[in-house]
């Protein structure tokens, strides 16, 4: 049943959002096993990053490699030392957003110019740590300004041209990934990839063949084997399993 | 030095050579011995024992120096060694844990189950039944794990019919913990210890309490991936979710003191005070030891109760091990973050959480500080970039409640361990640290026991740096390398030489950086000796 209140009717059903709220939310409580309940109440999110795009009316300099050049068209990362990012990481332990956070940026605008205006271009921000749970007396719809300019901040050590070609800035919280995009707790893979929840055991022990308990309804998302990543293999695998239960009309 | 050697005459030749006398060694010692062999051990100190000894350190005083509580023993070990009639007498008192708060609590387990429930019932009656719950669990999968700690990891390329026979019949105990429990078994391990107290309990202390058990003796906190494994391992023989505690009288001197005994009655010689330079190695094969003092004694087999890196790095002429081999022995972790502080003192510290309580009588198990899982993670955080904790982790024991002959009429022993205490400091070293090493500590607990520093006489303050140079323990870790998923099982120490045995012939492990490893349980001296007997009769 949709939200405006359509009702549609099918043979099977395949979730594509994580197992809390494909079971927690999208089903009557009482129609699942206790067991595998609490399996998905145990089954951990806790995203821990950020996205900051920004819109840019030029390009970075950077201190280190001047000028405009290839080193502009992959992946730039801030991680200087793994001590930086253990040091952020530690801040994040304790629900704090990393004050000086491992950055992965990317300028999508060069290798396709259709995205910006001519002469224009998109600066794309990974960030981490950005807990989703914050320390007591903080949260994130007031930390996510806040959070946004330690990111060019931390940005401008290495391109210190950053702040003055700034046209606009989205700042993406983990809380914003919950809200707009449905990911809980703002986890971008639908679900720590931590040992305890891969394989056999994601995302709940006895429950990785992409079934569930309840018939005719299949989980299709990250929160399956192999998990999160722009991949697909999830949905594949559990097609398969679809179709190997003979639920092809 | 080549030339020096050669002038000394060998002394003898000799069946088996047993490097270090540390537990395991006394253990390997004994069953070999047992099983007619003639083994020979050789301790650098003036006395053996390792890791477990007591020794005087202020006089009339007397202290498990390093470990204060058994692992507790394997019981086929004590068994077979028949360690009572030699003099080892082991109590457990009715508490197990009380573990300080900052705000004046204390959170008291005690080691009957019953007890223990109605005590966290004041704290949280879910609590009190989880805790139930999770000793029962820890005693089932302790269980199985119990028997997979006593195998011989697996020859992995070429399994022989011996290693499938144990694999099958840990795979049928596995299975037959039921599904539950099985699924436990698979998602544990690779967890944090944080994660998995959080699964079962609600209050914090006690979260905290049964966490440090995850962490202890190990570069990891409580939020580390794979400390729910260590927390595992040690309730193998002890699922008592805090740990119980068995102090031998005499302190923990007194159990190698037993095993010395057992071993020497089953036809071993132990010769102490001697320091040996190099394992001789000829044609890949061990042919006998060189001691500092220029003797040497050739043997059949050598077995070394010393850590691998001592062992293979130090002992062993590296030219005689592959540049494979060696890389890979450098990479085993082993740095240790446990510090070990002893008191002498004049009196009994009173601990204000217990002042209603019964000082004394909550004094006789350990008593932790531990009082919040971030606690632990925050003196973990300092300890990776090089600082050891400013408010530590701390497990204290004292050993003359339970032994009153350890101190003089009235006087007291204090046995600490301390963490983290990382062996390699930042801009600095241990020996100009030592005294601010012993400050803190006595600064944390005085939090809780006022008084404490009054009633102190001496400190003994032994840093890595010494656990190193006076017990041998590379890095200063007290496992003899890291517990971790990938140093565990068939990777201890290292994947494909995980059966006790060394690239070098003749050559074999016998310590705790063989599986299992866990601690002063004697497993890896038993089940080292269990191959030894079966290659040298080849």
């Amino acid at each position: 049943m949709l939200g405006n209140g359509d009702e549609i009717y099918a043979k099977v059903v395949s979730s594509s959002v994580d197992p809390r709220l494909t079971f927690t939310k999208m089903i009557e409580p009482g129609n699942l096993p206790d067991e595998f309940m609490e399996g998905v109440k145990r089954y951990k999110f806790r995203g821990s990053s950020g996205k900051v795009n920004m819109a840019l009316d030029g390009l970075p300099n950077f201190k280190w490699m001047p000028g405009i050049g290839a080193h502009l068209r992959g992946a730039m990362s801030i991680s200087p030392s793994v001590e930086y990012m253990e040091k952020a990481y530690d801040e994040a332990k304790y629900g704090h957003w990393s004050s000086r956070p491992y950055i992965d940026m990317v300028i999508p605008t060069l290798t396709d110019t259709s995205l910006a205006p001519p002469g224009k271009h998109i600066l794309s921000c990974f960030v981490q740590y950005a807990p989703y749970k914050l320390a007591p007396g903080l949260d994130w719809d007031t930390e996510k300004e806040k959070f946004g300019d330690n990111v060019v901040n931390a940005i401008a050590e290495y391109a210190p041209n950053i702040k003055d070609i700034i046209l606009h800035r989205q700042v993406v919280t983990p809380l914003d990934l919950e809200r707009e995009w449905g990911l809980t707790e703002g986890n971008i893979f639908q679900g720590e990839l931590s040992l305890e929840q891969l394989f056999f055991l994601r995302p709940v022990a006895g429950w990785a063949q992409f079934r569930s308990p309840i018939k005719n309804l299949y989980m299709c998302g990250s929160a399956t084997h192999p998990g999160g990543g722009i991949m697909g293999a999830p949905g594949r695998l559990a097609a398969l399993e679809i179709l190997k239960d003979g639920k092809a009309a | 030095m080549a030339e020096k050697f050669m002038e000394n005459r060998i002394s003898e030749t000799r069946d088996v050579i047993i490097v270090g006398g540390g537990h395991n060694g006394l253990v390997a010692a004994f069953y070999l011995a047992k099983t007619g062999f003639k083994p020979l051990v050789l301790e650098r100190r003036a006395q053996v024992g390792g890791a477990a000894t007591t020794e005087e350190f202020h006089p009339g005083f007397r202290c498990s120096t390093l470990a204060h509580n058994t692992g507790p023993l394997r019981a086929d070990i004590v068994r077979d060694m028949q360690l009572e009639s030699h003099g080892l007498k082991l109590t457990s008192p009715d508490i197990s844990t009380v573990s300080l708060l900052p705000d004046g609590r204390a959170l008291v387990l005690y080691t009957d189950a019953k007890r223990a429930a109605q005590e966290i019932a004041q704290w949280s009656q879910k609590d009190a039944t989880s805790y139930a719950d999770f000793g029962t669990a820890l005693g089932k999968i302790g269980k199985v794990i119990g028997e997979a700690l006593t195998l011989t990891p697996p020859n992995i390329d070429n399994p022989s019919s011996v290693d499938l026979w144990g694999m099958l019949k840990t795979g049928r105990s596995i299975r037959n913990l039921g599904k539950t429990d099985l699924y436990r078994v698979l998602r544990w391990g690779p967890m944090a210890a944080a994660d998995l107290v959080s699964e079962f309990f609600d209050t914090e202390p006690l979260r905290a309490t049964i966490a440090a058990r995850g962490i202890f003796g190990t570069f990891l906190g409580p939020w580390s991936a794979g400390s729910a494994l260590v927390l595992m391992l040690r309730a193998a023989a002890d699922p008592s979710p805090a740990g119980s505690v068995q102090f031998p009288a005499g302190g923990a001197g007194s159990i190698t003191l037993a095993m010395a005994a057992a071993a020497k009655q089953a036809g071993a010689e132990i010769r102490t005070g001697a320091d040996i330079a190099e394992i001789r190695v000829k044609d890949g094969i061990a042919t006998g030891v060189v001691l500092t003092s220029g003797e040497e004694i050739s043997a059949r087999a050598v077995v070394s109760n010393a850590d691998p890196k001592r062992t293979l790095m130090r002992l062993v002429d590296p030219s005689h091990l592959a540049p494979d081999f060696l890389q890979k022995i450098r990479n085993y972790r082993c740095v240790g973050t446990v510090a070990k502080i002893n008191l002498a003192l004049s009196a009994l510290p009173e601990f204000t959480a217990l002042k209603t309580k019964g000082n004394g009588n909550l004094l006789q198990g350990r008593i932790q500080i531990s009082p919040e899982i971030d606690y632990l993670e925050r003196a973990f955080d300092e300890s990776k970039y090089g600082n050891f904790s400013r408010y530590p982790y701390i497990e204290i024991t004292f050993p003359s409640l339970s032994d009153p002959a350890l101190a003089p009429p009235g006087r007291h022993v204090m046995s600490i361990y301390m963490q983290y205490a990382p062996y390699t400091l930042k801009n600095s070293d241990w020996e100009s640290q030592r005294t601010a090493l012993g400050e803190t500590v006595v600064k944390t607990i005085a939090q809780y026991a006022p008084n404490l520093p009054q009633t102190i006489l001496r400190h003994q303050i032994i840093t890595p740096r010494d656990l190193e140079e006076t017990y041998g323990l590379t890095g200063g870790h007290i496992f003899h390398g890291e517990l971790a998923l990938d140093q565990f099982f068939t990777m201890r120490p290292l994947l494909d030489w995980a059966r006790y045995r060394t690239p070098v012939d003749r050559l074999y492990l016998c310590g705790s950086g063989t599986h299992p490893g866990t601690g002063l349980t004697g497993g890896s001296g038993a089940n080292a000796a269990r191959e030894i007997v079966k290659a040298l009769r080849k």
